[in-house]
């Protein structure tokens, strides 16, 4: 049986894809099953940033409206071997998901994979609610500002009202928070909130604290998810969430500030 | 010259309120029928008939004139006060306005509720995600107790009693209750307090950063709020129908 985890944040542009593909591939390059599912039907990305747009031929609603089989629209990674995608379609609109049709794939894939990620499209609207409605655990992404914080907080209380565990009466879906974007610098400005003023809020366990890195846009255009950028602060920092995921004890880096030394600034070594 | 007016000489101030408020909602717009009912009232709930101010909706009566006039007799021989009229046609806005009573328009239809069929012990369920649970221990009768993260989008209520929430209360959050309201976390959100109008009826809480404090229709919103209060644990009661909030020593 698969764990399914989706990834969500109410709020849009917080970094739900790169948030999804990344861990997706984390959790395959550590030898699990995963397959990666693209819930944001009508605004279709997760294939560019998993890299595989040329590669798309039958879809999400196409499995559920009985028009492709499952195996013919699962893309296999080209980088990662246990890796899959199944990508949203981009000419259908969210109605075209049915709770019932999602269901049965879901059903489908939790016999073959370890893992089933779903990328959630923003909002709370339908696409979103059937993102979750399944999950075992959810991933609620945040930005460190005031409107990502309370929308993630919405989306918290959805999460345990909206979904089938709550409805059911089952354990609770496990929340984990991460947080993107992070600029430990300009925390210390008090441009952003900090990591504590958010934790306090969310009350949520922090699952990973992805700092603000010129390695994610780069990752996002290459279409290449940024934990291969091992180097990268944030690639480092997926790493670290996916070894947490899997309930392993790792130190949170890259959380505070560190002032340039003379040296790195006469050099320009900055943050990679 | 100054637009500054001195206080003293001020005959009134204007002010906004909440007031609870009775509404008759007819669904015959016969006088005699009324009277029969309300005679079968007097004798079960004397209490409640003493000059009680009362606005007749005429929502749901569909009949562009009616006899407002023997209607209102009807009502204050009975010891209950019309004081305005909501809903009907513009002849029943018209007649209203020579009796001497204010008019309201119609009230949109899904925020309508009988007061007189709602059972004393059961929740509205007024939200779309409210998270009614089992009281886990119940602090009086029908108060309750929430534990956990009051989350934005969420509405908890104690409609017949106290309301306790271990837990913060998250900005979007809102609480609501017919006693006291009581928070052991930051209070974010709204808290209302004596929601049906009981004047005696406080809130309390840890941290003090909320967006709206009202007791019993008597508000204030975090603007309205002494910064220094802010961050403290303070107790909100009404003083001569003034808010105040005191820190809790």
């Amino acid at each position: 049986m698969a764990k399914i985890i989706v990834v969500t944040s109410g709020k849009g542009g917080v970094g739900k894809t790169t948030s999804a593909a990344a861990i997706a591939t984390g959790l395959a390059l550590r030898g699990n099953k995963t397959v990666v599912i693209d819930f944001d039907v009508g605004l279709r990305n997760l294939d560019l940033i998993m890299g595989c747009e040329r590669r798309v031929v039958y879809d999400l609603v196409n499995v559920i409206q009985g028009e492709a089989g499952l195996n013919q629209a699962l893309i296999r990674d080209k980088r990662v071997d246990n890796l899959h995608i199944l990508p949203a379609s981009q000419t259908r609109d969210k109605d075209a998901l049915t709770q019932e049709g999602v269901e049965k794939v879901l059903d489908t894939l939790s016999s073959d994979f370890d893992f089933i990620i779903c990328d959630s499209p923003a909002g709370i609207e339908r696409g979103a609610q059937l993102a979750m409605y399944f999950a075992d655990e959810a991933i609620v992404v945040t930005n460190p500002e005031v409107s990502s914080v309370r929308d993630s907080d919405r989306i918290l209380g959805l999460l345990s009202s909206k979904t089938r565990r709550a409805e059911r009466g089952d354990d609770p879906i496990r929340e984990h928070l991460l947080i993107t974007r992070y600029n430990p610098g300009r925390v210390d400005r008090g441009d952003m909130l900090n990591l504590e003023d958010i934790r306090e809020i969310l009350a949520i366990n922090l699952v990973g604290l992805i700092p603000e890195s010129e390695a994610v846009l780069r990752a996002s255009n290459q279409g290449v998810p940024v934990t291969h950028d091992a180097d990268s602060d944030a690639g480092k920092a997926y790493v670290d969430t996916v070894s947490r995921l899997l309930d392993e004890e790792v130190p949170l880096r890259f959380h505070e500030f560190q002032k340039k030394g003379l040296l790195s600034r006469m050099f320009g070594g900055g943050r990679r | 010259m100054s637009l500054k007016v001195d206080r003293d000489s001020m005959a009134f101030t204007f002010k906004g309120g909440m007031l609870p408020m009775t509404v008759m909602e007819l669904s015959s717009a016969d006088p005699e029928r009324i009277r029969e009912q309300l005679a079968g009232k007097l004798s079960q709930s004397p209490a409640f008939f003493q000059h009680t101010p009362v606005v007749l909706s005429v929502e749901k009566v569909d009949e562009p004139h009616l006899a407002l006039e023997r209607i209102c007799a009807v009502c204050r021989a009975h010891k209950l006060l019309p004081v305005a009229v909501r809903g009907g046609a513009d002849p029943v806005k018209q007649s209203a306005w020579a009796l001497g009573l204010g008019w309201f328009p119609p009230q949109e239809e899904a925020r309508a509720r009988t007061l007189e069929s709602v059972p004393p012990v059961e929740a509205e369920p007024q939200s779309d995600d409210v998270e009614v649970e089992a009281l886990e221990a119940a602090p009086a009768p029908g108060g309750r107790i929430f534990r956990g993260t009051v989350r934005s989008g969420q509405q908890v209520t104690a409609p017949d009693g106290d309301l306790v929430v271990v837990g913060s209360v998250n900005a979007g959050a809102e609480l609501l209750a017919a006693g006291n309201v009581h928070v052991y976390g930051a209070l974010r959100g709204r808290a209302l307090a004596g929601i049906h109008g009981d004047h005696k009826a406080g809130i309390f809480c840890r941290e003090l950063r909320a967006e709206l404090l009202s007791v019993a229709g008597n508000y204030k919103r975090l603007e309205d709020i002494d910064p220094q209060l802010l961050g403290g644990s303070v107790q909100v009661a009404l003083e001569d129908d003034q808010l105040c909030i005191k820190p809790l020593a």
